[in-house]
């Protein structure tokens, strides 16, 4: 069977993961260890009037016991967030300064405050619970929109009114103006939840510092070790570049959470070199809770405006945006760039509005968590739709195909400019399968056993493959979203992909080493991928954003054409033929309508001894290249979920879930719908279970499994997941990217089906069953009167 | 959490605001104190051991009295650090109004905690805040209606069994 | 975790000398509350003392009813079950679940496979976790509490959440109750923890007498419910209990429910206990 695109190849790397043989951060043992523990507010909002160590240092097997003083004493700089985003204004945003360790103020229940090394992890723990700090605790805010009211408590003396920046996009006027002349308007509060990203493995960091090389590596759970080293090097004044190594191994897990460089990492670097040992910190899920950034928490308000033959005639969108206590890396582009640039949906809408403001609060900090804003935008668009189909009384399907964008490429009011996709050709599939038709059969059925039914569609459209580096420049990105390659081909033909690109789950090692088989005419078996090492990848922007296949395969596909133009070159020397003549195929390189061929690893040889190649030509085989995407991509799709309320209890059952994407090219289908079915579950789990909940006082009271809810394998259904493809026409394999299209799409779907079955609308997620039971009662109560 | 009660106490107003004033009325009440030293002018320094199930955290901290307006209200705050477990704290604003024989003891609670014990067991804290304002309450009845003397045995931290078996152990029951 | 001292019992009262010699001492069943507090830090015994491992305090064993003279009428038995003896074991005993399927099947549903083979009904009840199952099951069936000093019913021994009548030194060996006519449990699991956010247990005795209880919705701990069990004395069926109406006074809310939410689950996981007997 052939490995190449298209083929089900089985992961090349789940043989170590499921026998135990990853290697994850945590397995990384350096002679000499020690390990730090952090000292974590348990404040929300507080003074630091000053910290008592003294017990800790008297403790045996204490190294040392830092704090902030001294992190900021020795020029390691504040936390950057790499994305500079302009209000209306036209002022720059207002941003708090982070320390890795906090000085005098902490501004969130998990805020490090000092951190103790020492020589076991059970000393480090008892040490840090002996560190008496005199916190003077503060008024406490939690939701943005308390902390944009008048009087609420103030966290960044820079930051007044706790707004980082109030930016819009659209057309305003010309919005407000459709809106006004409208035949129907349709008007909601839409919540999206706060999420927490719980990746299976936790953050965890090794720091060594080589005294005699004033050299650095870190071990970390990174999406991208590049850019670790680079904003560790140039902002934080850890080392040089050329003096760090950063090793991102086995990562078990990410969702977005693992692109930040946080304040764990930073010290364990800067407390290696204090200490002048490896220190070593690993998170526990309880710590996961308190510091991954979380996802999402927005509050929105959006008005829709229709005209007579329920055309959308304009969409005007307000959002307060969550975003903790401090800015993370990405925190500013998520509520804005990546979330209000796709509010136009799959829909042709001529104006579309909206403005965004980005709030400090008394949280961990928000930013980008599988999806990161698209979801929240699909959430907007497809609750308004299906709001206003039931409004008008038509037929949810029929509206939507009614404001389909049908011709392409389509340029949105919303700076988007959508390339390809049919999204009609991917509601009829979804409908077909979901048996649509038969609907009002089964909700019949269902009412007769007691059961309320309902059906809820959601016809997303995302922006991947981030991104054109100019683009992306221009709207207030720091760094360029090209990927790079690397192929080598050893003397005896097998081929090393150094990436980029980062897999953390995603399946690198099969579907990159497929393009290349593909191209070659290989076995997968004699291509192996390199990625996670800034010693050995030449430098790469890392995974996130559904970006490896669109943009990191890309990189590899320009360093193939290189190879194969060397490769052709060599042939046509050897066999003495035209170059023209020359045709790579089923792992050999061959004339043209000839017998003449040399086997691929004689042509590795042929480089490598150099005997006899091309006048002029260097020897060796091995090409690079940088690849910088033109456009974004746009993977689209059209889900539809049935659910079954009891409404004795407020139980949701999900009957169906039909998916039905457009990714444009497929390299492992297997692979593609592994990614639709993880992402399925997670914007279910979204949808229905999961939800951080805070106290007013900033507690976190959801940090444990006990009380926060991850869907588990019997609270989701068998998906029927299929796939109805226009080609991606700005890459060259034609890629559109599958990472987070289940988690963008999913949850509106849910909610729109759960909403039908009980009879309200108003019901926000996570859906429990206590929240839908409390809505069922609202419409009864409502029906009664 | 908030939450609002009254009992009667068969003592007069008087009787009672002296109760509350007493340090050793006072230790005798804190569920869990097992050490207090101070007094109602200045506050007091506490040391609470508290089990929940098998959790066990201990509780420095202190505990003031304060807006007192004798013998008609006061309120009654503390505030303790309970180390890897996190911090608690909570005040009562309590109300005595004559009611014929006796006196009506009204109060308001809040109570709040933080850290782990907030993050982990969140469902329980609220069940648990209340049970504490409960015991403390009822024994300050017991103390007052009692005569106003703690008894010798209640320096004792409250046992993991609750008010209720504790008073039975006391009385030589169960 | 802080460091302890581990000891393996030989016996239960060898279990019960060594709670005693320390104050700080703990018993170890199944740990499935227990360690995972400890690796939180928020729990420090001096000493751990591991029953698991006692023959005595496993098993379960059916005795048959002596009374002649209503043989074919079901129920009548008397179970005991050993303190140690795993949800599993109790899950999966088939002599049990004949005898009574509610215990069998109340089992079968706590935690996970995990849980299941580690977790202890003595651990449970001992522990008497607000939201746990077997108390709401002893309970209602009138059990006793055999402990290696005394004999303890049901009623006297569950005091509130997460105490208990037991004294320092005093380790639980067994419980044991007349296996009833009739019996159901209808849990309804939080989403997120599956502990009970209502548990009801309906049982009815081989005399007639009704007995409800309550676990995961008391803010107190685990209840008996007088309206249902006099609905269900005058009436046995579904539709009786579920025409109660069960007020929301003195039960939890909490993240996941509200206590109007948790008082209609009471009426429908009775209803559903009592079609399930």
């Amino acid at each position: 069977m052939s490995e190449g695109i298209g083929a089900r190849v089985l992961r090349k790397e789940d043989k170590r993961f499921i026998t135990g043989k990853g290697r994850y951060t945590d397995d990384i043992i350096e002679p000499n260890q020690a390990y730090a523990a952090f000292v974590r507010s348990p404040h929300a909002h507080a003074k630091v009037n000053g910290i008592d160590a003294s017990a800790a240092l008297a403790m045996d097997g204490v190294v040392d016991v830092l704090n902030g003083h001294q992190l900021t004493g020795d020029g390691i700089g504040n936390i950057i967030c790499g994305w500079g985003v302009t209000s209306k204004d036209g002022t720059p945003m207002n941003m708090g300064a982070w320390s890795a360790l906090a000085t005098d103020t902490v501004r969130y229940v998990g805020d490090a405050v000092a951190v103790v090394i020492a020589d076991s992890k059970e000393i480090a723990k008892l040490a840090a619970e002996s560190v008496v700090v005199d916190y003077e605790t503060l008024p406490v805010v939690v939701g943005s929109v308390e902390a944009l009211a008048d009087g609420a408590p103030q966290i960044h003396e820079n930051a007044p009114g706790n707004l980082i920046f109030d930016w819009e996009i659209g057309n305003k006027e010309p919005t407000d103006a459709a809106l006004a002349s409208a035949e129907h308007i349709v008007e909601m509060d839409i919540v999206n939840n706060r999420l927490a990203p719980n990746p299976m493995e936790p953050r965890s960091a090794i720091a060594t510092f080589n005294e005699s090389e004033d050299h650095y590596t870190l071990y970390t759970t990174s999406q991208n070790p590049h850019v670790a080293r680079l904003v560790l090097s140039a902002f934080y004044n850890v080392a040089p570049e050329h003096k760090l190594r950063v090793i991102a191994p086995d990562v078990g897990g990410g969702f977005g959470s693992k692109i930040y460089i946080y304040p764990e990492e930073i010290t364990c670097l800067w407390a290696s070199m204090k200490t002048n040992r490896s220190v070593k910190w690993t998170s526990d899920r309880t710590e996961a809770f308190l510091t991954d950034a979380h996802g999402r928490d927005h509050v929105t308000h959006a008005t829709m405006g229709l005209d007579k033959n329920h055309k959308i005639v304009g969409l005007k969108v307000n959002t307060k945006a969550n975003l903790g206590a401090y800015m993370s890396l990405f925190s500013s582009a998520t509520p804005t760039y990546l979330y209000a640039t796709l509010l136009s949906g799959q829909y042709n809408i001529e104006n579309v509005y909206a403005d965004v403001q980005g709030v400090y609060t008394n949280t961990v900090p928000v930013d980008a968590y599988r999806g990161a804003g698209r979801p929240e935008a699909s959430f907007v668009m497809e609750r308004m739709m299906e709001t206003a189909a039931r409004q008008l009384g038509v037929d949810p399907a029929e509206l939507r195909l009614k404001n389909f964008v049908k011709e392409f490429p389509h340029q949105t009011p919303v700076i988007m400019a959508y390339d390809s996709g049919d999204f009609a050709a991917n509601q009829k599939q979804a409908m077909d399968a979901a048996d649509y038709k038969g609907f009002e059969k089964r909700r019949a059925e269902a009412a007769k056993r007691g059961k309320l039914r309902g059906i809820g569609f959601s016809n997303y459209i995302e922006a991947c493959g981030i991104a054109p580096s100019a683009a992306v420049g221009s709207l207030g990105a720091g760094v360029g979203l090209w990927e790079s390659a690397e192929v080598r081909v050893n003397p005896v033909g097998t081929i090393e992909i150094l990436t980029g690109s980062h897999s953390h789950g995603q399946g690198h090692e099969t579907t990159f080493t497929q393009i290349v088989a593909e191209r070659f005419g290989l076995p997968t078996e004699n291509i192996s991928i390199v990625h996670g090492d800034t010693d050995k990848v030449q430098f790469g922007m890392g995974t996130y954003g559904s970006r490896s296949g669109a943009v990191g395969m890309s990189a590899i596909v320009k360093a193939m054409d290189k190879v194969e133009a060397k490769v052709k070159k060599i042939g046509a020397h050897v066999l003495e033929a035209s170059e023209d003549d020359i045709i790579i195929e089923d792992g050999a390189v061959k004339v043209k309508g000839t017998d003449k061929q040399m086997l691929w690893h004689e042509v590795g040889l042929a480089a490598y001894t150099a005997h006899n190649i091309p006048e002029g030509m260097e020897p060796g085989l091995k090409e690079s290249a940088f690849y910088d995407p033109s456009n974004f991509t746009f993977p689209a799709g059209c889900y539809i979920c049935e659910v079954e309320v009891d409404p004795e209890t407020g139980v949701t059952k999900i009957i169906q879930f039909t998916a039905s994407d457009d990714f444009g090219t497929i390299i492992n289908p297997m692979i593609v719908e592994g990614q639709v079915h993880g992402g399925l579950a997670q914007g279910i789990g979204q949808a229905m279970f999961e939800g951080v909940v805070y106290d007013p006082d900033g507690q976190q009271l959801s940090a444990s499994y006990m009380d926060y809810c991850m869907p588990r394998a019997d609270d989701v259904p068998m998906y029927q997941v299929m796939h109805q493809s226009t080609e991606c026409p700005g890459n060259p394999l034609g890629m559109k990217g599958c990472g987070e299209a289940g988690a963008i799409g999913s949850p509106p779907a849910v909610i729109n089906a759960i909403t039908d079955a009980i009879g309200n609308n108003n019901l926000n997620m996570p859906a429990t069953p206590s929240a839908v039971w409390a809505a069922l009662q609202e419409a009864s109560k409502q029906a009664a009167e | 959490m908030e939450l609002k009660d009254t009992r009667v106490i068969k003592a007069d107003p008087a009787t009672v605001w002296k109760a509350i004033l007493d340090p050793e009325v006072l230790k005798a009440c804190v569920p869990g104190c097992q050490e207090m030293t101070g007094n109602a002018e200045q506050g007091f320094t506490a040391t609470v051991v508290q089990r929940v199930g098998p959790v066990k955290a201990t509780f420095k901290g202190i505990v003031n009295l304060s807006d007192m307006n004798a013998p008609n209200s006061l309120t009654i705050s503390g505030e303790g650090q309970g180390g890897v477990a996190g911090f608690a704290k909570g005040g009562a604003d309590v109300t005595l109004t004559p009611n014929g024989e006796g006196t009506e003891l009204t109060y308001n609670v809040e109570a709040k905690v933080g850290g782990k014990l907030a993050q982990l067991g969140s469902r329980i804290i609220d069940s648990f805040a209340s049970k504490m304002a409960d015991q403390f309450f009822q024994k300050f009845q017991d103390i007052v209606e009692g005569g106003g003397a703690p008894a010798a045995s209640t320096a004792q931290p409250v046992k993991q069994g609750g008010f209720w078996a504790w008073l039975k152990r006391l009385f030589g029951g169960a | 975790m802080y460091t302890t001292k581990y000891h393996k019992a030989s016996d239960a009262a060898n279990a019960a000398s060594l709670l005693g010699a320390s104050p700080e001492a703990k018993i170890l069943a199944g740990g499935q509350t227990l360690i995972p507090t400890m690796k939180q830090r928020l729990a420090a015994p001096t000493d751990l003392i591991d029953i698991s491992g006692i023959a005595e305090l496993r098993g379960v064993t059916i005795e048959a009813r002596k009374k002649l003279g209503v043989l074919k009428a079901k129920g009548g038995e008397t179970i005991t079950i050993g303190a140690a003896t795993t949800h599993y074991e109790v899950a999966n005993n088939a002599d049990l679940a004949a005898a009574c399927p509610a215990i069998t099947g109340l089992a079968a549903n706590i935690g996970d496979p995990a849980v299941r083979h580690r977790g202890t009904i003595g651990g449970s009840i001992a522990n008497n976790d607000p939201a746990a199952d077997y108390p709401a099951a002893l309970l209602a069936l009138g059990a006793t509490i055999h402990t290696t000093s005394r004999d303890i019913s049901a009623d006297d021994f569950f005091t509130g959440m997460f105490s208990t009548a037991l004294n320092d030194g005093e380790v639980i060996k067994s419980v044991s109750f007349q296996a009833p006519a009739a019996a159901g449990y209808g849990k309804f699991p939080v989403p997120a923890s599956r502990y009970a956010m209502v548990g009801v247990f309906v049982a009815k005795s081989i005399d007639g007498d009704v007995r409800v209880s309550v676990t995961g919705a008391g803010d107190d701990g685990v209840f008996r419910h007088a309206g249902l069990e006099s609905a269900l004395t005058s009436d046995w069926s579904p539709a009786s209990a579920a025409g109660v109406n069960v007020g929301a006074e003195g039960l939890l809310s909490d993240i996941h429910g509200n206590a109007a939410y948790r008082a209609n689950l009471i009426g429908v996981m009775a209803k559903r206990a009592v079609e399930s007997a």
